[in-house]
């Protein structure tokens, strides 16, 4: 199991970085929610906690364990997909959640790595650049997940997946006229989604992210609100706690989908090239243990869980400075949510597993 | 493991993501800075707008009191609820959500959104201007939970007036400042509450106190978490008349008993200090303190008996037989005739080929000055302003204040008329007919005068020939103290023969304390000195002819002084269709009564009860009216 060599290849710096954000993320928690005496933040603590007992468990079975299990993991989790569909629980119109006496489980966060595990696995046993056949089978398998979760309905969660299946198969060598070709389709798709697909109020979100202005006081309100929060920050913020947007509640769930625009406002433009900062470092490191994995289930793995993680970063932090259209898709180890933190925690235990072991057999 | 080929691909395709993503956070950090630092001034006063909220606080206007320092006029809390447009969400919620709570018809709050919807989206609406302690409560208390930050409560100073409508003509009312006002510049603007009448306008300066401020911040629900910063408003200054509460009081209590509309005024003659003013009917001034509903104020406006409408000042009346003083002084100033003087009453007496009649059919026989004012003998009249002559009548008339504006620091004061050859000839293009004066001696004719102008002739007889401008505001608190506001200067002065005004003085104590017809203001060891008059509302010929509803009964004067010799009051009293001057007589009896009590120290009288008025109509020839319990004797017109 764990040898203690091991140990000393674990790659600290990206733990403290991971750290520093959690932290970071934890204080604009306390400084967001504090106000109306709500102990929200201590509750953040507890996950991280339970995230870094997670992370140590897939840290310390070698990754290969994870993906020759693989195609178990990922039954289970759609299996619990279909549970939650049918006998979740339900929160703010919407499915999600797994009660576990207390504490409620969102096995959607957890299908992320579930798939880049299982993806890993099954790009990794092909030869050559991926055709047609294993890109079908492998969309096959990201689709799957993705509708069930795009059922909840979670469709913020659900697109997250759809990264990890390109990350993996551009490693794997697709040909770059493929990936023209599928975003081409994703192109063409988009009006048939957008007539089919979405609902009322998904649409209402992306027409008035076009122009917030048509509908200031509805949809638009959080968006322009956010922009507001973003921008009054200034330079060196207004100071902790001392935010007007977010400590009024003039942007909504400041302490979750909106965590970045309360650190912009908070700590100013210095605040959020930290953070920002932090993040690209966090991901450049992760890279570079795809690049130094020992084999092509490692780096396929690595980059399938970097897939999504940077997915919702860059879109939530547009989205915090009022430039993407609202969408309830959180800030990975910064945002309130324990499902979240735990499976996030947990994926990046999967990253230094692979670069820790990149000298192993 | 790995081919070498793959391998190296591998490596390329992670270095370009390696870029793309360090180009991602770089366009991510722009963005950033362009928000946070480039327009950061523009997005700073937006969050600024949001949380910060500037509310006027309401300067309370100045507190009123009476020459004892009582007060008339002060100032009550009230609430208003008003809609803030600027911070509407969704304005049908807000109005369904708001006529929910304060139970009031929707279509009606909607229509008071409506007929503001031009006006800028910051001024609040208001939908309830004196909102009750429950309805605030339901207010603030839903306000959060249904999360309404456009609905506002504000506390607003009201004015409050006396009750039962007192002096309402003389405070006035206060409203919204007009569009024209604001235009018509000033420091006034848009919103502001000014004195719309009476006192509260000719004093508005004065009353209006400088509104504060105060800047809140407050949430996305509108709940004000703390304030910044606030600016206290300034209460406007404190003003006393010279109005007397118990005199006026009086005035209103004889006026509910005797139940005529009309007006009285009561004046201290030697400065022209206004002690009581009165109008009837009267409206309540307090229904325009926080903003009058449309309703009542079109009855207001389209009432018949025109209760807006001063008499005191603006409500011009023939003067009947009150007039003869002016003839009388200016026949003995003018040297025409002594006191002395007699003149032999037939009953009737011809000029210029057309005969008058006297109102006491058998005549008074061998008659003087002194006598002709106590029994009001109109051939003696008749004589001696024929002697008189026109234009002297005119300018002694003047010098008493008759036919001229007094000057009363009151809005909208009317003129009065005495006729006179150049007012014939500039308004008719017609020559002065020598008959004409003959009418004018007993105060026939074209002349009309305001209660106010009766008081001022009363109070000019009284002190000798000062005709003394009345006024209201005895003195003002700044803030500093009390500091007396300097009467204002005489309208005209003249010294009259004081052995010659003594007659016409004896002629008005005779009046009230011999066989005249003002015995029911007589009082006890005080010499009320005065003069009735009755005056026809329209021709005893027309009269017999008219066939409408209106109430053609004549009307009702007394005016007086009193003591007689160094006299302390001066007044007027009108009727409208009072029937008898004897009427008017009864009515000044309560209030010089209640003077002469307070004087002295004494017990004030109650309220009358009953005045025991004599309103049977002797020319009265419609269908049976109620009728009192004696008639009174055949009276023809002017006595």
């Amino acid at each position: 199991m764990f040898e203690r060599r091991l140990y000393f290849h674990i790659d600290w710096a990206l733990v403290i970085a991971l750290l520093g954000l959690c932290a970071l993320g934890v204080t604009m928690i306390y400084s967001a929610t504090t106000g109306s005496g709500s102990r929200l933040f201590m509750t953040q603590i507890y996950a991280i906690v339970i995230g870094l007992g997670a992370l140590l468990v897939t840290v310390s079975l070698d990754y290969r364990t994870f993906t020759d299990k693989s195609h178990l993991i990922y039954i289970g989790l759609c299996l619990a997909l279909i549970y939650v569909i049918f006998l979740g629980d339900v929160q703010m119109g919407a499915r999600r959640w797994i009660s576990l006496g207390g504490f409620n489980l969102q096995p959607s966060e957890f299908a992320k790595a579930g798939v880049a595990l299982v993806l890993a696995k099954f790009f990794g046993e092909q030869r050559g650049a991926p055709g047609w056949p294993t890109l079908a089978i492998g969309g096959a398998l990201t689709l799957i997940p993705l509708a069930l979760i795009a059922k909840e309905p979670d469709l913020g969660t659900a697109v997250t997946l759809v990264p990890v299946f390109l990350a993996v198969a551009y490693l794997a060598g697709m040909h770059m006229r493929i990936l023209g070709i599928l975003a081409l389709c994703l192109v063409m798709a988009a009006p048939i989604a957008w007539k089919f697909a979405l609902k009322d109020y998904q649409k209402s979100r992306i027409s008035t992210f076009l122009d917030p202005t048509q509908d200031a006081k509805g949809a638009g309100y959080q968006q322009i609100q956010a922009r507001i929060t973003v921008g009054s920050g200034g330079l060196t913020g207004k100071g902790f706690m001392q935010g007007t947007q977010g400590q009024l509640r003039f942007l909504p769930v400041a302490h979750n989908d909106f965590i970045f625009s309360v650190l912009a406002e908070e700590q100013g433009f210095l605040g959020v090239l930290v953070a920002l900062g932090l993040y690209l470092f966090v991901i450049l490191r992760t890279l570079e243990a795809a690049r130094l994995s020992k084999d092509r289930l490692g780096s396929y793995l690595v980059l399938g869980v970097l897939a999504s993680f940077t997915f919702q970063v860059v879109y939530n932090i547009t989205m915090s400075a009022g430039l993407a259209p609202v969408k309830g898709l959180t800030l990975p180890l910064m945002s309130y949510g324990g499902s979240s933190m735990i499976a996030t925690l947990a994926a990046f235990g999967l990253v230094l597993n692979v670069r820790m072991r990149r000298f192993t057999n | 493991m790995a081919a070498p080929e793959d391998r190296r691909q591998a490596g390329v395709r992670l270095s370009l993501l390696q870029y793309l993503l360090t180009v991602v956070f770089t366009v991510l950090a722009v963005s950033f800075w362009i928000l946070q630092v480039v327009q950061h001034d523009k997005f700073e006063e937006m969050a600024a707008n949001n949380h910060q909220r500037t509310l006027a606080l309401r300067a309370p206007r100045g507190v009123v009191f009476d020459r004892d320092g009582r007060v008339l006029v002060e100032n009550r809390h009230s609430y208003s609820i008003s809609i803030v447009r600027e911070h509407t969400k969704n304005l049908d919620r807000t109005v369904q959500l708001m006529s929910a709570v304060l139970d009031l018809p929707e279509p009606r709050v909607r229509e008071i959104v409506e007929r503001h919807r031009r006006e800028p989206a910051y001024r609040p609406i208001v939908i309830v201007p004196d909102a009750t302690l429950a309805q605030v409560a339901a207010v603030t208390a839903r306000r959060l939970d249904f999360e309404l930050p456009d609905v506002v409560v504000e506390e607003v100073p009201t004015r409050q007036y006396p009750v039962d409508a007192m002096a309402a003509h003389l405070f006035g009312y206060v409203g919204e400042v007009s569009d024209a006002q604001v235009a018509g510049g000033s420091e006034l603007k848009s919103g502001d509450i000014v004195g719309q009448s009476g006192i509260e306008r000719v004093y508005n300066d004065l009353l209006m106190g400088d509104d504060g401020e105060k800047r809140v911040v407050v949430n996305s629900v509108g709940r004000e978490i703390r304030t910044l910063e606030e600016l206290p408003p300034t209460e406007g200054k404190r003003l006393e008349l010279t109005l007397d509460y118990d005199v006026q009081k009086a005035i209103e209590d004889a006026f509910t008993v005797a139940g005529f509309n009309g007006s009285a005024v009561v004046l201290d003659p030697a400065t022209g200090e206004v002690l009581g003013l009165s109008s009837r009917p009267a409206y309540d001034p307090n229904a325009f303190a926080s903003g009058i509903d449309r309703a009542t104020w079109a009855t207001l406006n389209t009432d018949n008996e025109r209760p807006l409408q001063d008499r005191a000042i603006q409500g011009r009346y023939p003067s009947g037989s009150v007039f003869k003083m002016a003839v009388a002084a200016a026949a003995l100033e003018e040297n025409i005739v002594d006191p002395d003087y007699k003149v032999f009453c037939p009953g009737h007496a011809t000029f210029f080929g057309r005969s008058f009649k006297c109102w006491k059919a058998g005549g008074h026989g061998w008659i003087d000055m002194r006598h002709a004012i106590e029994q009001s003998c109109n051939v003696y009249f008749y004589t001696v302003g024929n002697m008189t002559g026109i234009d002297k009548i005119h300018k002694w008339a003047t010098l008493l204040g008759l036919g001229e504006k007094s000057g009363i620091d009151l809005p909208g004061e009317n003129k009065g008329l005495v006729p006179s050859p150049e007012w014939k000839r500039a308004t008719f293009n017609e020559k002065w007919y020598s008959g004409e004066t003959i009418s004018v001696s007993i105060g026939q004719g074209a002349v009309a005068v305001t209660p106010v102008s009766m008081a001022v002739y009363m109070a000019t007889l009284a002190n000798g020939g000062t005709r003394v401008t009345p006024h209201l505001l005895k003195r003002v608190d700044d803030g500093q103290g009390w500091k007396d506001v300097p009467a204002p200067a005489p309208q005209s002065k003249v010294t009259m023969n004081s052995d010659r005004l003594q007659a016409i003085r004896d002629g008005l104590w005779m009046v009230v304390n011999g066989a005249g017809t003002g015995g029911r203001a007589r009082i006890a060891g005080r010499d009320v000195s005065g003069k009735t008059g009755t005056a026809q509302v329209i021709s005893n010929q027309g009269r017999a002819a008219a066939r409408s509803d209106r109430d053609l009964r004549d009307n009702g004067w007394f005016v007086f002084f009193a003591p007689r010799d160094n006299p302390q009051i001066a007044g007027a009293v009108l009727l409208e269709h009072g029937v008898h001057g004897a009427n008017a007589a009864a009515v000044a009896h309560h209030v010089l009564e209640t003077f002469f009590a307070k004087k002295d120290g004494r017990p004030l009288p109650p309220a009358p009860t009953d005045l025991k008025l004599n309103i049977v109509d002797p020319l009265y020839r419609g269908p049976a009216r109620p009728t009192g319990d004696d008639p009174r004797p055949d009276v023809v017109a002017n006595n």
